[in-house]
């Protein structure tokens, strides 16, 4: 239940951490990165879908003045890598398996010799019968991606909860549908890259933009075949993350690997174009059945789903992706039988991967729809079939998810409200309508070994300020901010006094990073305690000097006082000081570590993935121009439970970013392939949301706390990406009576489905 | 062939060996060190790369270095004075305006261009001018509503950068606890 808590520094409008940097220009991203000596990195890329390598001779591009080094699978020690299945090569071994695959690298002294080089090295091609589609390629005699994965299955599931033939049966009414999505790009503004070097004594260190630094580095010394002390991870600022950024591609192996035969550090930076080719891995791409039993009064009795994911042609993340679609949303409603069936299948395309939300936006553009279609079904207000399944504190997913606190029915209440939503339902304009989705997403996900933590160290400098060393890693979201606000907090001191290091595999300790929308709830926990750890060092000091019990001592705006006799104090400083100047000082650093209350999903994926569930609802008023078939938003409402919410400028930034990327995947993102091959890798023919794409917004946080979260908070990034298309799509049907089942929702189809609905 | 360009930048004149087709972006980058200004796109169309050349925006990623001789450029890295924030940069950290900040230097450059012609403009011609300059991360909102801070004066007179409390409140937390509580 909520609990209203006074706070000195958490939940107040501080300014982000590194707003000057960022103002100013002077953030360090990858890019701006020089080293002494460097050099330029170029990638020769499969023009290919599917093709052997006969031969590569590089003689030619040896001898270009300038290039210090050429590099290719023989220079590699050719041991497949990858998040959850090892199948991708740092460069081709034998054969590419998309356009775009790295087969190939140069370093030179300036990026027109790089270029030159690159055309200058001969590849004796042999082109293989390549497969696109992934219910294709699950056909017999479909060319195989991978030899060894007959079928091309990567991996299938095939789960049922409860009785869910009998569930069927027992339903009033079934409703059922097919829905597909889109593969997304993230479209940071920045690309990935890396900076390289390598020092002859056996150690790479790698400036790069990950938001996952220590995943990075365990797959990069598993694919370099060295120990993971070896190799040295320090992040550079990180231009958006999204997903795309948690090391599941090739770029900072392809620098290490010149940076080694060059012996010289070496620069290598996607263009945008690479970045759509072969950079960050786009959101998979699924085809998801849904089959919904409700009973006469609204409840959901049954859902059968079944997602036929495309995986490109490497795996990254997508077996844990496709486990989301899944299964995450039956920790929205409050189900009993339901049944999951997946295919993840390889293709000759790029490789797909992890992109804010995770399965989840492709699951709930079918899901919430399905519901709609439901609601209709039944001749209910989808708001009220949403009331009534909505999961609550104390729920237990068929799956095994419980939840600790959930404000969903509250959200549901806010949104009704801001949106005016039985008014605008009772006066409905012609050709305008409204549309509703509810969704769940995690705090942290239990799928990396048996942990999901994280821990934190905090030094206490001689003046009495703090430095937190953190290796989460700041990937532009302002976690470094909220971190700094929860140490201040605990530790009693203003927050100008707490700072944050760079995430820093060498300086850093183990931290999973950015991803599961797990930093303010897991590392924030970390932080947390680390700070909970120096106060108790402070407060053991300051009782010295006061000549009082630790125990009767508080903290606050850097003073530390006895209860209730607030003007015997010392300052955080002094106590810094005199624990540090004296025989047998020390200096005071604490450090602290958290894991979250989850459990690893057994083999039939049974367990409670995390620690802490967030939800929320989403609305919108959309009129559609029966002429042109084009869609305005008029209005669009939010409501986030994200428990306490810690940095409300950052807070606020995640609910309107998510839903520009939720507006994006919904009304213009779609790569088109032809053969394979992008026809649209660049930002003109891709179209992201701009400034003047954006509708009308209003959005609130629920009055809750997470009883686990760091002062009650839990996780939000993703939430408000993954529920958009359905609401879009809902409130589409709602205003003219056509669904709209494949994404992205364009003019023409909805053109279409008049014209269908009125054959003239 | 390398050739000697004098470069006005931030009110400084700079003397830089380039061949003839070095963009701007690069001079700006490579030769001069400025790496404020971004490329984002390469092609002109995400706006990261945005600078002012004679009061004009212009992407720095389309245009030859070579062009800009006797011109006055002006990048992000010339905006704060004596220690002191332009106010688009005050606003875009008040209101916060950016989350990356990767594309903010060319939002903030884009903006004064803006600002410096049209001193008051409405919130549907700030849409309009700031549609070419494309950010991933904010949904825009923030970035609006930081612009529009300077044109209607909402910045805080006693701002002092980084970490400290912020007074203006257009858009608090409290204002949305209240819309929650009244249901």
């Amino acid at each position: 239940m909520a609990k209203a808590e006074k706070f000195s520094v958490v939940g107040k409008r501080v300014q982000r951490f590194e707003g000057f940097d960022k103002v100013t220009g002077t953030s360090q991203f990858v890019a701006d990165i020089q080293l002494p000596g460097e050099l330029i990195g170029k990638v020769l890329r499969s023009p290919y879908p599917h093709a052997r390598i006969r031969n590569i001779d590089t003689s030619r591009a040896e001898k270009l003045r300038g290039v210090r080094a050429v590099v290719t699978a023989e220079d590699t020690i050719k041991r497949p890598w990858g998040a959850f299945f090892a199948d991708q090569y740092i460069l081709s071994v034998g054969k590419a398996r998309f356009v775009g695959e790295e087969v190939a690298a140069v370093a030179a002294i300036d990026p027109d010799i790089a270029e030159e080089a690159i055309d200058l090295i001969d590849i004796d091609w042999e082109p293989l019968p390549a497969v696109f589609d992934a219910e294709e390629a699950m056909k017999e005699g479909a060319p195989l991606v991978h030899d060894d994965k007959p079928n091309n299955i990567t991996m299938t599931m095939d789960i049922e909860r409860g009785n869910i033939a009998q569930a069927f049966a027992e339903s009033d009414i079934v409703v059922e549908d097919t829905f597909t999505s889109m593969p997304q790009w993230h479209c940071s503004i920045e690309t990935i890259g890396s900076v390289a070097e390598y020092a002859p004594g056996g150690k790479y260190t790698i400036y790069m933009n990950t938001q996952t630094l220590f995943n990075a580095r365990y797959r990069i010394a598993a694919a370099l075949g060295v120990p993971e002390t070896d190799v040295r991870i320090i992040q550079s600022a990180v231009g958006g993350g999204f997903g795309g950024k948690s090391c599941d591609d090739n770029n900072a192996l392809v620098a290490a690997v010149l940076a080694k035969k060059a012996g010289k550090p070496v620069k290598l930076i996607n263009s945008r174009e690479e970045e759509f080719l072969a950079g960050c891995r786009p959101r998979v791409f699924m085809k998801i059945n849904v089959r919904l039993g409700f009973k006469k009064d609204g409840r959901i009795r049954a859902k059968h789903i079944k997602v036929i994911a495309d995986n490109g042609a490497y795996s990254a993340k997508a077996p844990a992706i496709t486990g989301v679609a899944a299964m995450r949303h039956d920790t929205c409603y409050k189900y009993t039988d339901v049944k999951t069936q997946a295919f993840l299948v390889y293709t000759n395309k790029i490789p797909t991967g992890a992109f804010r939300g995770f399965g989840n936006p492709s699951a709930e553009w079918a899901v919430e729809q399905a519901i709609d279609l439901g609601a209709h079904a039944l001749g209910i207000d989808p708001i009220e079939i949403a009331r009534i399944n909505a999961a609550e504190a104390g729920y237990v997913s068929p799956h095994g998810n419980r939840v600790t606190s959930c404000e969903l029915k509250q959200c549901l209440d806010m949104t009704e409200k801001m949106i005016d939503w039985k008014a605008k339902r009772a006066n409905k304009a012609p050709n305008t309508g409204l549309g509703l989705a509810c969704t769940v997403h995690v705090s942290g996900k239990r799928h990396f070994g048996d942990y999901d933590g994280s821990s934190a160290t905090i030094k206490l400098n001689e003046d009495g300020k703090a430095l937190i060393l953190s290796g989460e890693g700041e990937c532009g979201q302002g976690v470094h901010t909220a971190m700094c606000q929860i140490a201040a907090e605990e530790l009693g001191v203003p927050v100008e006094d707490v700072e944050i290091s760079r995430a820093d595999t060498d300086l850093t300790t183990f931290c999973l990073g950015a991803f599961a929308s797990r930093l303010t709830y897991v590392s924030g926990n970390a932080v947390k305690n680390a700070a909970a750890n120096v106060k108790q060092q402070l407060h053991q000091q300051a009782a010295e000097m006061l000549e009082a019990n630790a125990e009767d001592l508080a903290s606050r705006d850097g003073r530390i006082f006895v209860k209730g006799a607030e003007g015997k104090a010392v300052t955080v400083a002094d106590v810094a000081r005199a624990r540090l100047f004296r025989h047998n000082g020390a200096p005071i650093v604490g450090s602290g570590s958290f894991d979250a209350d989850s459990v690893l999903p057994d083999s039939t994926r049974f367990g409670n993935e995390s620690g802490a569930y967030n939800y929320g609802v989403q609305a919108a008023q959309v009129q559609v121009d029966p002429e042109t078939g084009q869609v305005r938003i008029l209005q669009f409402v939010i409501a986030s439970d994200c428990g306490t919410v810690i940095y409300p400028l950052g807070a606020e930034g995640q609910v309107e970013g998510g839903l520009a990327q939720g507006i994006g995947f919904a009304l213009t993102e779609g790569l088109q392939f032809d053969e394979g091959r992008p026809v649209n890798p660049n930002f003109s023919d891709y179209r992201i949301p701009s400034m003047r794409d954006m509708p009308l917004l209003q959005h609130a946080f629920a009055d809750s706390y997470e009883p686990t979260g760091p002062f009650g908070a839990k996780g939000l990034g993703e939430l408000n990406m993954d529920p958009t298309a359905a609401v879009i799509s809902n409130a589409i049907f709602d205003a003219v009576g056509v669904r709209i089942k494949t994404l992205p929702i364009t003019p023409e189809k909805i053109l279409r489905g008049l014209r269908e609905k009125k054959p003239s | 062939m390398k050739r000697t360009l004098i470069l006005n930048v931030n009110g400084q004149e700079h003397e830089v060996e380039a061949e003839s087709n070095r963009l701007l972006l690069q001079v700006l980058r490579d030769n001069l060190g400025l790496t404020g200004t971004k490329e984002g796109c390469g092609i002109g169309v995400c706006g990261a790369c945005s600078v002012i050349v004679d009061g004009r925006l212009v992407s720095s990623c389309l245009t030859l270095a070579a062009g800009c001789q006797g011109k006055k450029i002006e990048t992000i890295e010339g905006l704060a004075k004596d220690g002191k924030l332009h106010p688009l940069q005050q606003a875009f950290i008040e209101f916060g305006g950016f989350q990356c900040g990767a594309c903010t230097p060319g939002q903030i450059m884009a903006a004064k261009a803006l600002l410096d012609e049209t001193p008051q403009p409405t919130e549907e011609e700030v849409k309009e001018w700031m549609a070419g300059n494309l950010c991933r991360c904010t949904g825009y909102y923030k970035i609006l509503e930081s612009v529009m801070a300077v044109v209607n004066n909402k910045i805080d007179p006693g701002f002092a950068f980084r970490k400290r409390e912020q007074s203006a409140k257009i858009q608090s937390l409290d204002v949305y606890k209240a819309v929650a509580k009244t249901h």
